[in-house]
């Protein structure tokens, strides 16, 4: 074993040398393409300074980015501080320049050629070169970080990277995708050559809490284990006064602490240890977040909506179920269940009904497709022109002695009072529904088994939509794969084949929209919810820009990111908090920001 | 029919008022959770409609077009009551429940998001919990599954206790041996985490839930049941059966057990106790009956979720007192009249 280990280092060693070695030439036909003209999101005249404290749940298992146990929520600040080549305006979707100062596309519509920004630096001030580039390349191979997918990855999908010279270098990916869209699929970024020097098979032992050297606005300075992270802002980085970056990352340090419980962690934030609180679980907002700190004006209180991506989340109809295989009940089962009910009822108003199974991807979404209203008439009206004409005595609908009873497996005992609800109404259909909570990770494996009838589930989102995973026959009648409504029809396997290899966007957009109409005349999504915002309250010594989030934010309180938007006014910090004792009234905040939200509902 | 032994604890038992009153107490209980149906219903307990008289209580679903409605599920008698009230020239009138909701129904009331507080207004007696369904609905509810959900644990367990227990005190020797392993085994089996492992895999339902704890909870009678047997089976009077030639089980089931039963009766209402406990604790976690079944367990989960509605996680604490005071009051009444020390017989 050993002896293979070291043969595979060998020939990676190698490999890369063998990269190094030859003189590789740019085309001469690519067209360099620059952004200097997006509009910023932050606003200038932010001031800086001052330390910005929030909380986690837990503390880290590790400050590695791969390997074991490193898939972490604390794992997104980390990578929040290492830029990529390229990023991607927030607003508008339009490619903007990072770790790359320019950008061109190959012929083979596979390959992506970058220009590295020679004032870019490692927090340690060695420059960032292209071999930094190959190196990722060689440490994402390595057996030694003991992380399969990325070793898979960034073999099968990445296939190579090419220096040209040492600040251009080229990424080519496995398959074709529309231009812009290179830079997502084959997304790579440097990894500090001079840091690592060499990895062995100790690599994941000794890096569990090294600090790695990183490229963006701030690094970890401070660490105390299981009780807090402090990021301090580099004084002279070396983007600070890049265009979209002016006015962002404002806070000198970001504090983030352990707080094990939330409840905790809001009271903290009330007495003012806590800088921000994320309110979006509708008993926080509307319970929590009031009394007199709100009526005072000490704490001010955002709900701002966004336009990003929204999860897939609803009713999944397994379609290989003897009743559920009938179109006729699939679409009854549609009108007969009342989510308008459960999101006006329990869910205060809070959420909004789901229209479609890919929602909020701009133009990749078909807008016109509107979820099934509840409808007693038309349901009932299906099944009556049904086998399942007849009812029991209960009011069930029976068919040759079975009744019309369908199991809804769930696996949050939380989501028990809206099924209660659904159940109800379903009723009045002549539909049984029997409400099947499992645990989470048994819910998750009934319905990878395919042994469902009726589950709710919310696949997390996408940078484009994705459907062969859902519903190509492929993966259509057997266990482990993500078509779980089973779903096998020929002719939108064709569609999503074409849409897999289509390189034209426009195209591509079409025949989005298409598939997304067979899915819902398939009727084997009933979509549910969406959360079409994020709102939060803040003390006062918080200031934001007029717009205080972009398109896409998913917090309006993310320090790093495409956030660092927000800043904090020292003096307003000393009065508000010298002002707490006393009768002080500030004016009330309550703001609602509707720039951003989906004309379409 | 009974012997006088029987009818001198049961008066022992009487004069222990505290326990006496409790028992009368939970036998009201039991037989009004017993026909809940009656004065706990959505459904009214008779409708007159057309000179025609209707018990809607208990049975099938009177669909709406039994009164005269464009629907063919059932009836929502709120409305038909309110139709009855505008027009009072039909002659038609119904008589409601005493609580007019069923534990499953989602009552929302106009322009209010759930829970609602108690009120009599809304003949909310209790309020509603977070999905807006009647509390006080879900307690009586619970109440009846609870207690009969214990009782049917009892039966199993003293069954399986008696049973095993009485044939190791009887055969004694190698099946003694055995049997005293294999239950201190059992015994250390943690029994709520296996039934949480089994209920996160099939949903359990009232008799899977039963049957499970059943058989994890036999054990602790066992002892008795075996020492018991042990002492009967040296006494003249098994002997003397012995003698004339009885066989085994006659000797273990007619003479034996009946003069051994009375200490386990004294383990009877806090076996109950031990069953409506189990019950709510599963529930609570979210490991028992599934959902929307009403229970205690349930909405003292809800409560303490939503400690700023005090209603829901008082109401559910109250009820779980009462009847466990009660129950407990009436073990221990139990355990006075059925005191060795106080009465002994030699026959």
């Amino acid at each position: 074993m050993k002896i293979i280990k070291s043969v595979f280092i060998l020939c990676c060693l190698l490999a890369s040398h063998h990269l190094f070695a030859q003189s590789n030439t740019l085309p001469t036909d690519l067209k360099w393409l620059i952004n200097d003209t997006s509009a910023p999101w932050a606003e200038p005249k932010a001031l800086k300074g001052g330390v910005f404290t929030t909380f986690m749940l837990s503390f880290p298992p590790t400050l590695r980015t791969v390997g074991p146990d490193s898939n972490s929520g604390f794992r997104n600040h980390i990578n929040a501080n290492q830029l990529g080549l390229v990023g991607m305006h927030p607003n508008t979707q339009e490619i903007i320049p990072q770790l790359a100062q320019s950008w061109a596309y190959g012929s083979d519509g596979k390959t992506v050629f970058y220009k590295l920004d020679p004032a870019a630096k490692w927090s340690d001030g060695q420059p960032v070169t292209a071999d930094d580039f190959l190196f990722t390349l060689e440490f994402m191979r390595s057996p030694h970080i003991n992380a399969p997918w990325y070793n898979n990855y960034y073999t099968k999908e990445i296939i190579d990277v090419k220096k040209y010279d040492n600040h251009t270098i080229s990424i080519t990916g496995a398959v074709a995708h529309p231009q812009e869209d290179l830079h997502y699929y084959y997304a790579i970024g440097p990894t500090p050559k001079h840091f690592y020097k060499a990895i062995n098979e100790t690599w994941v032992k000794d890096h569990n809490w090294k600090i790695v050297p990183n490229t963006g606005p701030y690094q970890i300075s401070k660490m105390k284990k299981g009780k807090e992270v402090e990021f301090t802002r580099k004084q002279n980085w070396w983007a600070k006064d890049y265009r979209f970056n002016l006015g962002r990352f404002n806070v000198d340090k970001v504090v983030i602490k352990v707080i094990r419980d939330v409840n905790i962690a809001y009271s903290h934030f009330e007495k003012g240890n806590l800088d921000t609180f994320a309110l979006i679980q509708p008993e926080f907002w509307h319970n929590k977040a009031k009394g007199m700190l709100y009526d005072k004006g000490f704490l001010e209180k955002y709900f701002f909506f966004n336009d990003a991506p929204r999860s897939s989340s609803g009713f999944f109809l397994n379609q290989d179920h003897p009743i559920l295989k009938d179109k006729t009940i699939r679409l009854a089962l549609n009108y007969a269940l009342n989510f308008d009910k459960v999101i006006n009822t329990v869910l205060r108003g809070d959420y909004e009904r789901l229209q479609a199974f890919h929602t909020g991807y701009g133009e990749y979404s078909n807008n016109t497709i509107k979820a099934r209203k509840f409808n007693l008439d038309k349901a009932n009206e299906l099944l009556d022109s049904s086998e399942w004409q007849a009812r029991g005595g209960d009011g069930i609908r029976i068919n040759n002695g079975q009744r019309l009873s369908l199991d809804l497996s769930y696996g949050r005992k939380e989501h028990s009072e809206r099924w209660s609800i659904l159940k109800q109404d379903a009723l009045k259909a002549g539909i049984e529904l029997n409400l099947v909570l499992q645990d989470s990770s048994s819910h998750y494996k009934t319905i990878m088994q395919k042994q469902h009838q009726i589950t709710s589930l919310a696949w997390s989102t996408s940078f484009r939509p994705a459907y062969w995973q859902h519903f190509h026959s492929e993966n259509a009648h057997k266990p482990q794969t993500n078509n779980v409504t089973n779903m096998d029809s020929p002719e939108l396997d064709e569609k999503i084949m074409q849409y897999r290899s289509e390189t034209n966007k426009n195209s591509r957009m079409k025949l989005a929209q298409n598939i997304q109409q067979m899915i819902h005349d398939s009727a084997a999504f009933i979509p549910d919810f969406k959360v079409p915002y994020t709102r939060g309250a803040h003390w006062r010594w918080i200031k934001f820009p007029k717009i205080p989030g972009t398109k896409t934010s998913d917090t309006l309180y993310s320090a790093f990111s495409n956030g660092g938007l927000f800043w904090i006014d020292s003096a307003i910090k000393i009065e508000t908090k010298t002002a707490r004792k006393s009768k002080t009234q500030y004016p009330v905040v309550n703001k609602m920001f509707e720039q951003y939200r989906a004309s379409t509902p | 029919m009974f012997s006088p032994q029987a009818k001198r604890r049961w008066q022992r038992f009487k004069s222990i008022k505290r326990g006496y009153y409790s028992f009368i107490v939970i036998c009201i209980l039991i037989v009004a959770s017993l026909f809940a149906e009656i004065w706990v219903n959505n459904r009214p307990v008779i409708i007159h409609y057309n000179d025609t008289l209707y018990f809607p209580s208990y049975g099938d679903i009177l669909p709406g077009s039994t009164f005269g409605l464009d629907y063919s599920w059932e009836t929502n008698y709120r409305e038909l009551n309110q139709h009855f009230t505008e027009n009072p020239d039909a002659g038609n009138w119904m008589v409601n429940a005493l609580v007019p909701y069923n534990p499953f129904e989602n009552h929302f009331i106009e322009g209010e998001y759930p829970p609602y507080s108690p009120s009599a207004e809304h003949k909310h007696y209790l309020g509603t919990d977070m999905a807006g369904r009647d509390i006080l609905s879900r307690i009586v509810y619970g109440f009846r599954i609870a207690i009969l959900f214990s009782l049917f644990l009892l039966v199993i367990t003293y069954l399986i206790g008696i049973f095993i227990g009485a044939l190791m005190g009887f055969l004694g020797g190698a099946f003694d041996l055995v049997f005293q392993r294999v239950i201190e085994i059992l015994s250390n089996v943690p029994i709520l985490y296996i039934i949480m492992i089994v209920a996160s895999i099939i949903t359990p339902s009232f008799w899977t839930l039963a049957l499970m704890l059943g058989a994890f909870s036999w054990m602790g009678l066992t002892w008795y049941m075996r020492t018991e047997t042990y002492r009967e089976n040296t006494r003249e009077y098994v002997l003397a059966a012995r003698s004339i030639g009885a066989s085994n089980w006659r000797i273990m089931f007619k003479h034996i057990l009946p003069n051994s039963v009375s200490i386990l009766i004294t383990f009877f209402p806090f076996s109950v106790v031990g069953g409506i406990t189990a019950l709510t604790s599963l529930d609570y976690l979210g490991f028992g009956l599934p959902a929307p079944t009403p229970s205690w367990g349930e909405l003292l989960q809800q409560g303490t979720n939503n400690l700023d509605y005090q209603w829901i996680a008082a109401s559910a604490v109250i009820a779980l007192t009462i009847v466990l005071t009660l129950v407990t009051f009436v073990g221990e009444a139990v355990r006075e009249a059925f005191d060795p020390k106080k009465y002994s017989y030699f026959s």
